[in-house]
């Protein structure tokens, strides 16, 4: 048993240290193209810090990934394990009040790769990496057991680890689709067609259906990789309202996010009505 | 439903702030653009009618120049020109002066020879139709030169003034791409993603209402803009909609402004022309602007293009 606890472990510490070094390659890479990081797509946790502060902050957490990955593969002192579920941790946190309060943006946790918005698979993916974390520091394995412990179980569960977190990543969807069409989403026509198909076999479409008061929407368009349909709706009050749907145009089962705004909010420059109304309904 | 609503909704359902970003202060335009037509002009005044019937006094630069189809001194333009004025000093001192001045972008559908002077028949696309512009003989060898393919099925481009309702072409507004306006050459592959920032040349065209502040960009969905020639261009452009602020930033003079989409640039995305009013832009045409934000931004109308940075703003 003892020996099956530090094969996981030391699984564990692989995926760990390789998604380290890649998280903070690609992260470094993304700061260093550009003098403005996702300036378009509007990547990762930055956001939710003043834009002077943006740059310096990604390249802060791919230094702390390097870090983290040298302290895991070379000692086996608590402090860089206790630090790694700490990083994932507050990672996870941070995801889900990322998708709460800017829904449209991607995690960056791979730099400009992760552009698609943040949704439970991402998440789900820190909080598991913050799981390993948790198993590698109750068995401190380092680096110098990947090579004594290596076996046909490592292999297995290294692979089985990796396999959870394939499936755990949006990544992969766009990653797919680029090397299918050749062009990044925002490029590629998409039909509304196949938009509105997806937007009707949605919870947010299910959840918001009886209060829309047409069949048809009253306008949609385009912008980047997600496309809006408008319908006008009413309250339970009877207030007019209407109904934004914004269908992200790259995945399988793509993200859905919806707003209710009343019909003389946005574009009176009406701030406060439009800020009510994303805090009550946005998001998924 | 207006389209002026778009960005509002858009904000509200992914939760952006409702207000469109700004420019950065040092990228703040210094310059203004009045548009109108001259009621009065002496050597050092100009009183201009603007397109709301109110009148605009402007005092005239010392250095200040005027085209009207040639150099000109301010002076020398007629009453009842309709000019397009760069100012400065908040909008108070006129600098140059473009009297009647239009421009023709669009595929050459006919040609006929009129005694020395050409007659073309250009498509300028869905939205402004088909123009009939004379190529005076005195101006047909600069275009010419620079309109090597004067045949049908070819791309045009060129600046000059209209008066009683003709146009009279006067200057190449671009080199003419050597290919068929069909055949507009493939974006590169994009090994990476969408840029912040995509640089390219901003042209001006005067399909816009007299004094807008906007800009016509290439890559709309056709169903949503009504134009069935949207969506070609030779440069990666991410599919923007009509209402999206567009980031226009003229990398020559560091004047930038955060400007609505108004129109459908079907035309601008034929041309897989370079702009080289300071260096050599990338290729393709990225945005086309309307007269007022062209000459806000810097640019000079006679000229026809500055080198651009666009993003979304």
């Amino acid at each position: 048993m003892t020996v099956e606890t530090s094969t996981l472990a030391t699984a564990a510490l692989a995926i760990l240290v390789l998604l380290l070094i890649f998280g903070g390659v690609a992260k470094l890479a993304t700061a260093g193209r550009d003098a403005d990081p996702g300036g378009l797509s509007r990547l990762g946790p930055g956001v939710l810090v003043p834009e002077r502060w943006r740059k310096p902050f990604m390249i802060f957490c791919a230094v702390g990934e390097f870090v983290l990955a040298a302290g895991l593969l070379f000692t086996r002192h608590p402090l860089p394990r206790w630090g790694t579920i700490a990083f994932f941790s507050v990672a996870t946190y941070v995801l889900w009040e990322l998708r709460r309060r800017r829904p449209d943006v991607g995690c960056g946790c791979f730099g400009e790769a992760s552009g698609s918005p943040v949704g439970l698979r991402s998440i789900g993916r820190a909080a598991v990496l913050a799981g390993m974390a948790v198993v590698v520091t109750l068995v401190p394995v380092s680096g110098t057991d990947l090579w004594s412990e290596a076996s046909l179980n490592l292999a297995e569960s290294l692979g089985a680890g990796l396999a959870l977190l394939v499936l755990l990543s949006p990544e992969m969807g766009e990653g797919i689709a680029r090397v299918r069409h050749r062009a990044p989403c925002e490029q590629r026509p998409v039909p509304a067609s196949r938009a509105l198909s997806r937007l009707r076999t949605s919870t947010e479409w299910r959840s918001h259906a009886p209060s829309l008061t047409s069949e048809e929407p009253s306008d949609s368009w385009r912008e980047l990789c997600w496309r809006f349909f408008v319908y006008p709706g009413r309250t339970a009050a009877g207030a007019e309202t209407e109904v934004v749907f914004a269908v992200y145009l790259s995945g399988r089962r793509p993200p859905v996010r919806v707003a209710v705004v009343g019909t003389d909010g946005p574009g009176t420059g009406s701030d406060d009505i439009l800020q009510e109304s994303i805090g009550v309904s946005a998001g998924r | 439903m207006g389209v002026e609503r778009r960005y509002a909704l858009a904000s509200a359902a992914l939760g952006r702030s409702a207000v469109p970003p700004q420019v950065e202060v040092e990228e703040h335009p210094t310059l203004s653009a009045i548009s109108g037509q001259i009621i009065d002009i002496s050597p050092h005044l100009v009183i201009v009618e603007n397109p709301d019937g109110e009148e605009e006094r402007l005092i005239i630069a010392p250095w200040a120049t005027a085209w009207h189809g040639a150099q000109v001194a301010p002076a020398d333009l007629p009453i009842g020109t309709r000019v397009m004025i760069r100012a400065r000093q908040s909008g108070r001192v006129a600098e140059r002066i473009w009297g009647d001045v239009t421009r023709v972008t669009g595929v050459i559908l006919s040609l006929e020879e009129e005694r020395r002077d050409l007659t073309i028949e250009v498509d300028c696309g869905p939205h402004r139709g088909r123009r009939a512009i004379v190529v005076p003989y005195g101006a047909s060898g600069r275009i010419r030169v620079r309109h090597p393919q004067l045949e049908p099925g070819y791309l045009f481009d060129a600046i000059g003034i209209r008066r009683e309702g003709v146009t009279h072409v006067r200057l190449p507004a671009t080199s003419q791409p050597p290919y068929r306006a069909t055949a507009v050459p493939a974006p590169p592959p994009a090994y990476r993603g969408v840029q912040s920032r995509i640089s390219g040349a901003a042209a001006w065209s005067d399909a816009f209402d007299d004094g807008e502040a906007g800009a016509a960009y290439p890559m709309l969905e056709g169903a949503d803009s009504d134009c069935e020639d949207a969506g070609v261009s030779c440069t990666g452009l991410p599919y923007l909609a009509l209402g999206s602020m567009l980031y226009v930033g003229n990398v020559c003079e560091a004047h930038a402004a955060v400007l609505p989409i108004v129109a459908c640039g079907c035309m601008a995305g034929r041309f897989c022309d370079r702009c080289v009013e300071c260096g050599t832009s990338p290729r393709g045409r990225i945005v086309e602007l309307s007269p007022a934000s062209f000459v806000e931004l810097g640019g000079e109308l006679t000229k026809g293009c500055f080198n651009a940075r666009v993003g979304l703003g």
